[in-house]
């Protein structure tokens, strides 16, 4: 029998049936109060109370006289033709940051952007987001943004600035010194376009890119191996075995929308489909990819590059090609050589490592397994990370010498994220003209002489370019809101181009796009279709695919293990899935998402092996010296391997913003400059206990469900023999559940949803895309602490491991779980159809809708929170205070700029009121009197909430199952089927698909036994 | 509830009114562009009396001049030009409408029967005694003693003196020897006490015969029932939207462009809405009527789905003068309505998803479907 629990800390409760200490307190105590507050409350004597009565009856009074404000309506002075007050337009653009790529949907009401989501009609994401995509709206709205140009830290004008920099520049010219523009990686082929007129103009100019995370080394081993300074297009959807090392690619690598689209195609059991892909993952950390793998490795980051040799090896000595000589690999890797080797074409191996050996390795199996042209190409190459570490080494040495007069900052931020940023600091002191382009004034920007802050994405125009082929437009959805201005418009100003962004944009696609397309006659016909979709596809010729280079590896190879053997605690740096690499830092929703695997919030932490750190003594949440220098709090993380350590980069800001700065320590410093790239992972890192405690705030247990089979899972193998396998509870409860009361029913619409966890992944976006649409009150670590987070969906991770057959299960309780299965679950309201919260409402503030909805009515509610008590669900949350206009949670709800971002169409809840899950009945009720208004029926799908539509795996399917015909209708005849405790007869109107991973029995066994 | 008592024959009045006359001759959408500027016999407004238009011309003429009577002049049509240089050149704009529209508009004004309204119109011809700055005050408290819950400060004072009297005596100076006197006393007085005290805090946030004065002395009256100009011309977003729209000052520039004169005030108050214009400040209106923040109000909802009258919320704007707030807009007000309304059933294609109230309906059980019966009165209908 399988084991499940959440966290270390239920584990053990589960062993020793005792409660810990921090636990002694009722989840939502009646009281709600900490000891402090509570202690503060027995003070309080007959004078209080006289205070109090005093206080109420004059207030009372002071209501009774009070009039009525005056309300102002100011109508448009000539309003725009396409604007309509109270309804939303929606307009399509592209979200680029220099990392993650998203075409995107921006929704905008009266004038502001308020959500952003994916673009159903890209190809390359069919309407997907991130977490990180989803928040982005907020970055608009932040009043950390510079709102004019400024000189040495002073507030300048454009037009002195702009004199002053083209003077500048033209004095460089004559004189032949160096200009550098260092750039985050730029797909904007228009802006590619800026660049080369601006080399026209000033001659001595170079462009230099540099990318938070680098990919340096993949586009070096590309050039090395098929002669192309690239990155390759991956397709994980035709996967039937995948193969991850270090290589987080559903979470941070490369392009994680699109792929986590793709993964789930490749994990996708409805429709006729009765199999998947086999995932396989190496790695260091507990990634959000390793914890949907169906067998997850976890090795050290030294033995990467053994295992992959060994891997290639055991292809090559098949495929006659000449082998390397290496030590034998810690795990066996027969059992996926030979799967690689079965499912030629069909098999994708991807590593995340920015080391040139591993990149070659990777190539080379890729190449003899066939996917070379079939799952990974360079068909349609990447534009994406153009960065090459060794180039910005070599700038930061001419910077030193005093051999680089101007330097053009944009959108990068050396001083905080590069791995030695006194080193860039004092570089750039000897750079005559140092100009920034940076939105906010963060750790590069304020170093710059001049800054001329560029315009919010929003506020742009824009294009860009991902894939070889595949356009997308970006468009700007508010007027500009500071004086700002674009970067391509400053440069094609200093380059004597007097043209304004936009006709320049529309030029370039006049000129090189329109000529490529036959569907339009005339250019503004496409130009207008295009920005209207958004997207735009380019066909391309007949693609030969290159060979590979065997006398590049073999020339590699002796140097490959040349290297003295990593010794010591082995320490990785990953990206987390909310925060990235720590560019939106300022970003409240960011800052509050927990991470999907340790559920923390607001902090970064040194993740250890659980039974490395007992061996060791360290314990949760001790305070640890790292190197000597950097003090971190420790996160026991089961599935680290033994004997590592991970850090999430992107935290430590110093000139973030009131929200980023000084939460968590800069990770980046840890990182070095090894064999030509950028290293991610460091060995021989001393830790040692400085003695004191750090809190880190987790929401990992304060949603128990006391082991009830919440999740249920199966193999393939199983379920091909049998649907419901796994899920044959469900049969037997629905066989046993007799009720007295009547099975509602629903003339109309019955509104469910259908979350199927074999697609989850986990990811988040979700989480980001309710709070966004649900204007949900961000509250800060302290009170996360106090388990009070606000959040209207969560997503429960639970663990699992099967106990090895050697010991017995009481024994297996002492074991520290070492590699864990991980299993997600979005867990939001569950609209009981029998609805425990309904019944002990005293004021009939929680009714049940005619739609089979559980309403929440906020005014009617006085905060009795019975309906909190007897959710089983535990997916109601309380203010607790006023969180809108409160300094205390200085946060986007206390920001007049920020609080645009609010949608008009859901209120912002009072202090002492339950909220939750509405099923986004603003959605509903919209799109119903939309289909009203055009006197029709309503379509399966027209209707979505949030959630599902940021969805990028499409694991979320809402709709009304009185249409037999809907998807979420099709979804709930599957087999897999089940709600959440079932047995409680609460008649959810969640469902859930049972998760199948592919797996056999030896497997599960093998892979327990190998690391237990 | 003795407002409600007097209302609901007026509103039953004015609907049944309303509807018999548009049973008569029903003015097509498009004409509510026309009517801006025109009128059917009521004589010269910006452009010409459209009375007797379809004998003045001919049929083609009138349909390429209505989509573009400057193109007309500029290919120099005699008749054209001719009828520009009458109107002062105030170059009619151009309308995108299908011949068809054009037919349907020609038709409507030729089977117009003006005795209809012209009767309720010289009824209400203005006063032109009435000042140029609005009402005075006292029109302003009769306004409210109309329309609100009536003043209740007299009886409440009269109980509570009553109340500390016997108190007082009761306690203090002892005069009556009965203490039942007292106690019935205090017991009455409590009660009226907790009765105005209840009916006032129901009134509280509400703004029932609010009445405020508006920055431009702006009359529903001239511009509804006079100059026959549809709500929808100015508050054209309420078919579309959830707010109804105020109309941009672009929009009354439309015709105040050239109308600089009005009958009851003068140059005044239309020079302020010119002066909005030329100064590029939109005009800030007094809003009267207020829902509270967590109320989802949507007008699309009432005025094109439910197929509502503007009236039955706002009164007879078309004869107010000045805007007043006739209903208190409170949720038992919006909860009746919701219960005794029925829904537009057969003629809305969306109620076909009520599959068991389509076949009621057949089967000849059920007479009608209220808004209540599709969930018009579910919580999250209006809060959420």
């Amino acid at each position: 029998m399988k084991k499940y629990w959440k966290s270390l800390d239920e584990l053990k409760e589960n062993q020793e049936g005792n409660i810990p200490a921090n636990e002694v307190a009722p989840e939502f105590s009646i009281e709600g109060l900490t000891e402090d507050e509570v202690k503060s409350k027995l003070k309080s004597n007959r004078r209080d109370f006289l205070k109090m009565l005093g206080f109420s009856v004059s207030t009372a009074a002071l209501a009774a006289s009070c009039e009525q404000p005056v309300r102002k309506a100011i109508p448009f002075l000539n309003k725009p033709e396409e604007v309509t007050p109270g309804t939303a337009s929606h307009y399509a653009s592209t979200f680029y940051d220099g990392n993650d790529y998203c075409p995107v949907v921006v929704k905008v009401r009266d004038g502001r952007p308020i959500k952003i989501e994916g673009n159903e009609l890209s190809s390359i994401t069919e309407g997907g987001t991130n977490a990180r995509i989803q928040a982005s709206v907020l970055g608009l709205y932040d009043s950390y943004r510079l709102n004019h140009p400024l000189k040495n830290g002073q507030k300048t004008d454009w037009t002195t600035l702009d004199s002053e920099i083209t003077n500048a520049l033209s004095g460089i010219n004559v004189t032949g010194g160096k200009i550098i523009i260092l750039s985050a990686s730029v797909i904007s082929p228009s802006m590619l376009r800026i660049f080369e007129e601006f080399k026209t103009k000033y001659p001595n100019t170079e462009v230099i890119y540099y990318d938070t995370v680098s990919y340096s080394a993949m586009r070096k081993a590309n050039f090395e191996t098929f002669g192309k300074e690239a990155v390759m297009r991956y397709n994980f959807a035709d996967t039937e075995v995948i193969a991850g090392f270090n290589c987080d690619f559903l979470g941070s690598w490369l392009s994680p929308v699109e792929y986590a689209l793709q993964y789930s195609k490749s994990r996708d059991l409805t429709n006729g489909k009765n199999t998947i892909s086999k995932h396989y993952q190496f790695e260091s950390w507990m990634s959000l990819t390793g914890s949907n793998a169906d067998i997850r490795y976890p090795i050290k980051p030294s033995d990467e590059k053994v295992i992959l040799a060994n891997l290639y090896n055991y292809i090559a000595a098949k495929s006659g090609t000449p082998q390397i000589q290496v030590q034998a690999s810690p795990v066996d890797i027969s059992k996926l050589a030979e799967d690689l080797m079965l499912h030629q074409g069909k098999s994708l191996t991807v590593s995340g490592t920015n080391d040139v050996h591993i990149q070659t390795l990777v190539n080379a199996i890729n190449f003899l397994t066939g996917n070379q042209g079939s799952t990974l190409g360079f068909e349609r190459s990447s534009n994406l990370k153009k960065g090459i570490d060794e180039r910005f080494e070599m700038l930061l040495g001419e910077m030193e010498q005093g051999k680089v007069d101007a330097l053009f900052v944009y959108n990068v931020n050396p001083a905080y994220d590069y791995y030695d940023p006194a080193k860039f600091i004092n570089a750039l002191k000897n750079v005559k003209l140092s100009v920034s382009f940076g939105e906010t004034p963060d750790e590069t920007t304020k170093l710059c002489t001049y800054v001329c802050p560029d315009n919010h994405s929003l506020e742009s125009w824009g294009d860009a370019e991902p894939f070889t082929g595949i356009y997308s437009l970006a468009q700007p959805c508010i007027q500009k809101l500071f004086d700002t201005r674009q970067m391509g418009e400053s440069l094609l100003k200093w380059a004597g181009n007097t043209m304004d962004i936009h006709s320049y944009i529309q030029k370039y696609w006049e000129e090189n796009l329109y000529p490529k397309q036959s569907e339009y006659l005339s250019f503004t016909d496409f130009w207008n279709h295009t920005l209207q979709k958004g997207v735009f596809e380019v066909q391309l010729g007949l693609y030969a695919c290159p060979l590979y280079n065997f006398d590049y590896l073999m020339s590699l190879a002796p140097l490959m293990f040349a290297d003295k053997p990593a010794s010591g605690l082995e320490l990785t740096l990953y990206e987390k899935v909310g925060l990235g690499t720590g560019k939106m830092a300022n970003n409240p929703w960011l800052q509050e998402l927990p991470d999907p695997i340790t559920k923390a919030v607001w902090d970064n932490y040194l993740a250890l092996s659980p039974t490395w750190a007992k061996e060791n003594g360290f314990a949760m949440e001790d305070l640890v010296k790292i190197n000597g220098t950097m003090e971190l709090p420790v996160m026991l993380q089961p599935g680290q391997p033994y004997g590592t350590a991970a850090i999430a980069i992107g935290y430590g800001r110093t000139d973030g913003g009131k929200v980023a700065n000084n939460l968590g320590k800069n990770a980046f410093v840890l990182a070095s400059f090894i064999n030509g790239s950028k290293q991610y992972s460091i060995s021989s890192i001393t830790i040692e206990k400085t003695g004191s405690t750090y809190p880190l705030a987790t929401t990992q247990t304060h949603h128990q469900m006391e082991g009830r089979p919440l999740v249920r899972e199966t193999v393939l193998g199983k379920w091909q023999q049998n649907p419901e396998s796994g899920n044959e509870l469900h049969r037997i409860t629905e066989e046993k559940a007799v009720s007295l009361y009547k099975k509602p029913h629903y003339d109309s619409f019955h509104w469910e949803l259908a979350i199927d966890l074999n697609k989850c992944i986990g990811c988040s976006a979700c989480v980001i895309a309710c709070q966004a649409e649900n204007n949900v009150a961000v509250i800060g670590k302290e009170e996360v602490r106090k388990k009070r987070i606000m959040h209207w969906i969560r997503i429960d991770r639970y663990y699992s491991a099967v106990p090895p057959e050697k010991i017995g299960p009481d024994e297996f309780f002492n074991l520290e779980p070492e590699n864990p299965e991980v299993f997600h679950q979005p867990v939001m309201c569950q609209h009981c159809d029998n609805a425990p919260c309904e019944n002990v409402c005293p004021v009939a503030a929680t009714p049940h809708s005619k739609e089979g909805l559980n309403q929440m009515a906020y005014n009617r509610c006085i905060g009795t929170r019975y309906c909190m008590n007897n959710c089983p669900y535990r997916v109601r949350r309380f203010n607790w205070y006023r969180y809108a206009d409160n300094e205390k949670f200085d946060y986007n709800f206390n920001d007049e700029l920020s609080k645009m971002v609010l949608n008009p169409d859901v209120v912002v809840r009072e202090r002492g009121v339950v909220e939750k899950c509405s099923m986004c009945i603003q959605r509903i009720q919209e799109k119903k009197l939309k289909a009203k208004n055009e006197n029709r029926m309503l379509e399966d799908g027209e209707i979505n909430v949030a959630c599902a539509q940021a969805c990028p795996t499409k694991a979320i399917v809402f709709g009304n199952t009185n249409d037999k015909e809907s998807r979420v209708s099709k979804l709930f005849d599957n087999a897999r089927r089940y709600h959440l405790l079932e047995e409680l007869h609460t008649l959810s109107s969640v469902g859930y698909l049972t998760k199948v991973r592919n797996k056999n029995v030896e497997d599960i066994n093998e892979n327990s036994e190998q690391h237990s | 509830m003795r407002n409600r008592i007097i209302f609901t024959p007026l509103f039953l009045f004015f609907i049944i009114f309303s509807l018999t006359t548009a049973a008569q001759n029903q003015p097509p959408v498009e004409y509510t562009v026309c009517s801006a500027c025109h009128t059917i016999g009521k004589g010269k407004l910006i452009g010409p009396d459209l009375k007797g238009v379809n004998d003045r011309h001919d049929e083609a003429w009138l349909i390429s001049f209505i989509k573009s009577s400057q193109t007309m002049v500029k290919n120099g049509d005699p008749v054209a030009v001719k009828l520009f240089e009458e109107n002062n050149k105030i170059p009619m704009p151009d309308n995108n409408l299908t011949d068809d529209q054009i037919r349907g508009i020609l038709t409507y004004i030729k089977n117009y029967d003006e005795t209809a309204v012209t009767s309720t119109t010289t009824a209400e011809k203005p006063k032109s005694d009435v000042p140029a700055s609005g009402q005075d005050d006292s029109s302003l408290k009769m306004q409210k003693q109309k329309y609100g819950p009536g003043n209740t400060r007299p009886t409440f004072i009269i109980f509570f003196v009553l109340f500390l009297i016997a108190l007082i005596d009761l306690t203090f100076t002892k005069i009556i020897k009965a203490y039942f006197v007292h106690v019935i006393i205090i017991f009455v007085s409590i009660f009226v006490l907790g009765e105005i005290v209840y009916v006032e805090a129901k009134e509280l946030g509400r703004q029932q015969g609010y009445s405020p004065d508006q920055p431009v002395w702006f009359s529903h009256k001239v511009h509804a029932t006079q100059n026959q100009i549809n709500c929808l011309y100015c508050h054209s977003t309420a078919m579309e939207s959830k707010s109804a729209g105020f109309p941009s000052t672009a929009v009354c520039m439309n015709c105040h462009n050239v109308v600089k004169k009005g009958k009851i005030t003068g140059e005044v108050e239309i020079a302020k809405v010119v002066n909005s214009w030329n100064t590029k400040k939109p005009i800030e209106w007094v809003r009267v009527h207020n829902l509270p923040d967590h109320v989802w109000f949507s007008h699309a909802q009432h005025v094109n789905v439910g197929k509502r009258q503007c009236q039955e919320c706002h009164g007879k704007v078309e004869e107010m003068d000045k805007i007043v707030q006739v209903e208190n807009l409170g949720m038992g007000w919006c909860v009746n309505c919701h219960r005794n309304t029925n829904v537009q059933f057969k003629e809305n294609e969306f109620y076909k998803e009520f599959a068991k109230y389509q076949e009621e309906i057949k089967a000849g059980t059920r007479s009608r479907v209220t808004v209540d019966d599709i969930g018009g009165n579910n919580c999250q209908l209006c809060h959420y």
